[in-house]
């Protein structure tokens, strides 16, 4: 089986509201993809679909080969799911509890159950209802791992968590990755992504806007320039440099300021013609790339899916 | 077979079932203790009235208008009407609903051994009535009340509280939500009591048949026993009722 998920189209609308608007996306087995968006993108509902917790109102979805409709006993069997705002019933203590869910599944042994909850650091013997978010969020860690699925989809997985445990978190991922588990995760935060997911897709008013590999995707965005020379260079000297429009010269011609789009080897190379005292290149957050998006999303609305795509795309083999 | 949802349904309420149980049973009984003292008064209530309270001086008359005509039915659709929002409608609402669905069972599975879990429950209370009854049929002067005819009402009784179990679950299915719930539960409660109470005198008897209560106490079974027609009925109602539920709950969008 090539692909754990595949969405073809898919469409939901509530109402006269929008959930998604033909969305269509290719997670290979074995891939952690990071799946990205602002809340009301779509990113929940992309994944209640998956789940057949809702249905589509038009596209198909195929999950680990499987109708999410049709055989949706079967695919949840093999998939594990955290919901974005984790909720479940709070009377009782979380080892209970979790010996329930596991109970749904047919059962988990519990060395499993107390080897996760151990690495979170939450403790089994407290009442549900009197745990913290970060603690609650936990216990949805440790349901949604515990059966070691084939497919883990995560829904804002590290809302609520503190840094310590955001990093065991991403260590859990990681190892899942290893042993060929596919791992689906939502977020509306670059950063949490970028150390472990492959791909990542982003998701705006439920269509896909751009897709491509953490490298590629940063590879197309945007670095800010300060380069300094030991003489004035002349005006023109970077104008026609590749991606190098936004850089400004200063009015005595030796400090460079400004935007560089893409790779900085154009730049790099002709810089090598002068003598340079001083250089700093940030390093592309792929927070701001994901803000670019949505702050471009507002002056055209209506990008086409597949050309935006493919622009990052293209950029990402530019690199 | 997975019963793991009936278990946590049965052990998650069992605090509240021990109340319903025990709190029933004690009212039942307490009201039926009172037969002796009453019977006087109920005899020399004039013919009209007896008849419009479906009344007699026998035990069974006594009982039919106080017990098992008033307090301890509302008592069971009370606890139908509770038991079955929290099917599935109390949990969609909060959204925790989303996590169990989440997991391999089918969704008729959720709803069906919570239902079943309510059933146990009503009839635990209906159980327990009847030994409350027998406990006091001596002391309280009931014994031309057999321990059968007893019965055969608390098995009624039973299927009241599922008849308004499966409305309530039912309605929590098909709609998710709460408010329509005990809404549409209360409105049916309150029409079909009626109905049952008044057809008589309205002159259209066909009106008490649409009540779930003529099927639970207008054929008498503290007098007659066992009436299977109407048991029938009464099953066959909550059956049409979760099965609709289902399939409405299949069918649609699980609220987040």
């Amino acid at each position: 089986m090539e692909n754990a998920i595949e969405l073809r189209e898919l469409t939901k609308t509530y109402g006269t509201r929008r959930g998604l608007a033909g969305l269509s996306l290719e997670v290979c087995a074995g891939e952690v993809f990071g799946f990205l968006g602002p809340n009301g993108a779509g990113k929940s509902t992309t994944i209640r679909l998956l789940l057949d917790l809702i249905r589509p109102t038009g596209g198909t979805a195929t999950v680990l080969g499987l109708d999410p409709r049709r055989d949706g006993v079967e695919l949840r069997g093999r998939v594990g799911y955290l919901a974005g705002d984790f909720v479940c019933d709070g009377r009782q203590n979380v080892r209970t509890y979790l010996r329930f869910l596991a109970a749904l599944r047919g059962g988990v042994p519990q060395e499993r159950i107390d080897g996760l909850a151990d690495r979170l650091g939450l403790d089994q013997s407290a009442k549900i209802k009197k745990l913290s978010k970060g603690n609650r969020q936990k216990v949805g860690l440790v349901q949604a791992f515990m059966h070691t699925p084939e497919l883990l989809v995560l829904d804002e997985p590290t809302s609520g968590l503190d840094p310590l445990v955001q990093q065991t978190f991403l260590d859990l991922v990681s190892e899942a990755a290893a042993q060929g588990q596919t791992v689906f995760m939502s977020s509306h935060v670059m950063a949490e992504v970028e150390a472990v997911a492959d791909r990542v897709g982003i998701i705006r008013d439920g269509r896909l806007v751009a897709l491509d590999t953490v490298a590629g995707l940063r590879a197309g965005t945007v670095r800010d320039v300060r380069i300094t020379f030991a003489d004035p260079v002349p005006e023109a000297a970077f104008a026609q440099i590749e991606g190098a429009q936004q850089l400004r010269l200063d009015g005595h011609g030796t400090t460079l300021t400004g935007r560089l789009t893409g790779s900085p080897d154009p730049l790099v190379k002709a810089l090598a013609r002068y003598t340079v005292t001083g250089i700093r290149l940030t390093e592309p957050a792929l927070d701001e790339l994901f803000h670019s998006y949505y702050a471009g999303a507002e002056a055209a609305p209506r990008t086409t899916p597949a050309g935006t795509a493919t622009t990052a795309g293209t950029a990402g083999t530019a690199a | 077979m997975n019963t793991a949802i009936y278990t946590k349904s049965l052990s998650d309420s069992r605090r509240s079932l021990l109340g319903w149980t025990l709190g029933t049973a004690t009212i039942g009984m307490m009201y039926a203790s009172t037969y002796p003292s009453q019977k006087e008064n109920t005899a020399s209530l004039p013919e009209a009235m007896r008849e419009a309270l479906h009344t007699d001086a026998t035990a069974a008359g006594y009982l039919q208008t106080s017990v098992f005509g008033l307090i301890v039915p509302l008592l069971a659709t009370i606890y139908g009407t509770a038991t079955g929002s929290r099917t599935t409608a109390s949990e969609e609402e909060s959204g925790q609903l989303d996590l169990l669905l989440a997991h391999p069972l089918p969704r008729s599975r959720l709803l069906l051994q919570r239902f079943g879990a309510l059933v146990t429950g009503a009839v635990a209370v209906s159980a327990l009535v009847w030994v409350a009854m027998l406990a006091v049929r001596g002391s309280a002067d009931l014994t031309s009340i057999t321990p059968v005819e007893f019965l055969a009402q608390c098995v009624n009784l039973a299927l009241l509280a599922i008849v308004f179990g499966a409305l309530a679950t039912g309605l929590g299915a098909a709609s998710g939500r709460r408010v329509v719930v005990l809404a549409g539960t209360a409105a049916v409660g309150v029409l079909t009591y009626t109905a049952h109470a008044f057809a008589a005198q309205l002159g259209a008897d066909w009106l008490a048949r649409l009540s779930p209560f003529h099927y639970y106490i207008g054929s008498e079974p503290l007098k007659h026993g066992f009436q299977w027609a109407d048991v029938s009925v009464l099953a066959g109602t909550a059956a049409v009722l979760v099965g609709l539920g289902t399939a409405a709950f299949a069918r649609r969008d699980v609220n987040s």
